[in-house]
């Protein structure tokens, strides 16, 4: 209905531009028209101001030979104005044509990228954030004051003070003002690895101007942090920040500097405890020959890396507990490298040696769908892949689709209506795949 | 008829002084946000405010002509980049032994107490001006800004912004170890 008035509401739009615009000649009147008519005027004042006498016959004569004059001037003077135009078409044709093409396309651009069937949202409260600091709970000052209340009976307790400082900062917007640095400093004395006191110290010396010492900091700090760290993400962005303001390269601060695993490598890569069978590492030199080479040179390294790695892997004596995390690691690398059935044959070594959990199942997964010809039913083995996901997650949408699809190509059309119907009402109402999995849905009842 | 149509140049000529206006701007790495100060090279004006703390003197011309360079910083609790200028003057006064004298400017006494109180004090005194007098012949258009006094008692430095790493490494620091 809406959809119908605003048709209509353009429609009457259009017409009423178009209307005049298809009227008007757009010759209309030149310069040499309006003079002639005034010369007109001009003439017939003359004759009337004869006939009423005001005007003497002579005066009369002489004062029309003079707008004659003056009309054979404006007539030479246009002439060479009067050359047909050669752009008249264009200027006539393209405000309708343009009346017309805007409203066709915005319809075409409607009807490719359009969702007329996406529901409103007007209403949804902002989930995000509390709406009043009221409901946070105690307030900073309060919570200060607790914390304070608990030192006075254990004055030396490292997390304490750490967690005071981290307040007292927090109450200066981000400021490591002094009182923190002094509670960070004694922290630190009673509990020299404390990483939260690394971290505020460090970001104190950059506030204070020495991103350098900052930078040292924090360095070591990442060294000595395990890989699973939770601060790590954030410790790395701060270093880059800092590093990138001061213009200092943290490399010539730290030169053993291990490099951060880079995070569009393995975005969903599950953290592994470092074993014996760990990739191999670059050198910094390596590292820095490797900044200098094309992308293609590059891709062709990482991947001699990779197949080191596999080379070591299949040296090693079997049955090595370290060896699972060594295969995992192979795994994800291929996977992420776009090689998905060497992938899925280092996922099957590392799952013999203990079964995966559902997040590397879903890695898994992924490279055995990845191998699947468009069209043809999903292989044994991406089905028994598959159906161990779908067992550890109900919801998984890529264990849904797929083995609905093989379902579908043994003839249970059943139940691979059951499986996308499912797939269906877990999607988002704007999500792409929706018209397709819509359409399977219809061919399989 | 000819001079009509040079009329409508205009415009372009007009856009095309503008954008090579900018153009020079943006190269000739002028800052349009810098006023200047007339300060730098001068004797220091005159210094008179009651102290912020209590138990410590008001301020007076003579801290400026100790015989040791000092600086001198303008604040107030309710500004956001005095803050964050605020661990550097506490490096600077306690790491690199630099006397600084702070004046909260157009602040309440007991407000700019609590903010020292909360943050910690770099400042060897603290006055404060309150309805802005003093600072008018300081030339101060607002706050935080800082002035570095030599020990003769002339302006060497004027920061009309809140210090930053460089400003410390780049252009306080030498000029100290070269008074020094």
């Amino acid at each position: 209905m809406f959809e119908f008035l605003l048709a209509l509401v353009t429609a009457g739009t259009i017409g009423v531009l178009l209307i005049p615009l298809l009227r008007t000649r757009l010759a209309g009147t030149s310069r040499l028209d309006n003079d002639l008519a005034i010369y007109r005027d001009q003439l017939a004042e003359v004759e009337r101001e004869r006939a009423a006498g005001s005007l003497s016959e002579t005066d009369a004569a002489s004062a029309r030979t003079e707008i004659e004059r003056r009309i054979l001037a404006a007539a030479e003077k246009d002439a060479p104005e009067r050359q047909p135009k050669p752009d008249a078409a264009l200027h006539r044709l393209l405000p309708p044509v343009l009346c017309l093409l805007i409203p066709a396309l915005a319809l075409g651009l409607y009807l490719k990228i359009g969702q007329p069937g996406l529901p409103s949202a007007p209403f949804i409260p902002h989930t995000g954030r509390p709406a009043a600091p009221a409901d946070q709970g105690p307030s900073l000052a309060q919570q200060i004051a607790t914390l304070r209340e608990r030192l006075k009976q254990a004055p030396d307790d490292p997390d304490l003070l750490s967690a005071l400082g981290e307040l007292l900062t927090q109450k200066a917007d981000g400021v490591v003002s002094q009182p923190a640095v002094e509670a960070f400093q004694k922290a630190l004395a009673k509990q020299p690895g404390d990483a939260r006191a690394q971290f505020y110290l460090g970001l104190h010396e950059s506030q204070a101007g020495d991103s350098k010492a900052a930078l040292k900091r924090w360095l070591d700090l990442e060294a000595q942090s395990p890989d699973d760290a939770p601060w790590l993400a954030m410790l790395r962005a701060e270093i880059d920040r800092v590093a990138k303001q001061a213009n200092l390269d943290p490399l010539a601060i730290k030169p053993d500097r291990r490099p951060p695993a880079p995070p569009p490598a393995a975005p969903a890569a599950p953290p592994m405890a470092s074993g014996g069978m760990g990739m191999p590492q670059p050198t910094p030199e390596q590292r820095e020959a490797m900044a200098k080479m094309s992308p293609a040179e590059r891709q062709q390294a990482i991947r001699g890396m990779v197949d080191q790695l596999e080379a070591k892997l299949r040296d090693a004596p079997p049955g090595q507990p370290a060896d699972r995390d060594g295969w995992l690691r192979l795994a994800n690398a291929r996977r992420v490298l776009g090689d998905a059935p060497k992938a899925a044959e280092a996922f099957a070594k590392a799952d013999a040696l203990k079964p995966l959990d559902p997040r590397q199942l879903a890695d898994w997964a992924e490279v055995e769908v990845r191998q699947i010809q468009p069209g043809a039913a999903p292989s044994p083995e991406a089905v028994a892949v598959l159906t161990r996901l779908e067992q550890a997650e109900p919801d998984n949408g890529l264990a849904l689709f797929y083995l609905g699809a093989a379902s579908f190509a043994h003839g249970d059309k059943a139940d691979a209506a059951r499986r996308w119907k499912k797939l269906l009402a877990l999607l988002p109402p704007d999500a792409p795949i929706r018209k397709m999995l819509e359409e399977k849905i219809k061919q399989a009842e | 008829m000819k001079s009509n149509r040079l009329l409508y140049l205009l415009p372009l000529l007009t856009l095309a002084i503008l954008a090579g206006f900018f153009g020079w701007s943006l190269l000739s790495g002028r800052d349009p946000a810098s006023i200047g100060s007339v300060m730098v090279g001068r004797p220091a004006p005159r210094l008179a405010a009651p102290a912020l703390l209590p138990g410590q003197p008001a301020l007076t011309d003579a801290l400026l002509h100790s015989g040791k360079p000092v600086l001198v910083n303008f604040f107030a609790s309710w500004c956001t980049p005095c803050l964050a200028e605020h661990p550097l003057l506490e490096r600077l006064a306690k790491r690199d032994g630099i006397t600084i004298i702070g004046i909260a400017w157009k602040n309440k006494p007991e407000e700019a107490r609590a903010w020292l109180e909360r943050l910690g004090n770099p400042f060897a005194q603290v006055g404060y001006d309150l309805d802005g007098k003093m600072a008018l012949d300081w030339g101060l258009s607002g706050v935080p800004e800082t002035f570095l006094i030599d020990a003769q008692g002339i302006v060497r430095l004027h920061f009309r912004a809140p210090l930053l790493e460089k400003d410390v490494n780049e252009r306080i620091m030498p000029l100290l170890k070269a008074g020094s």
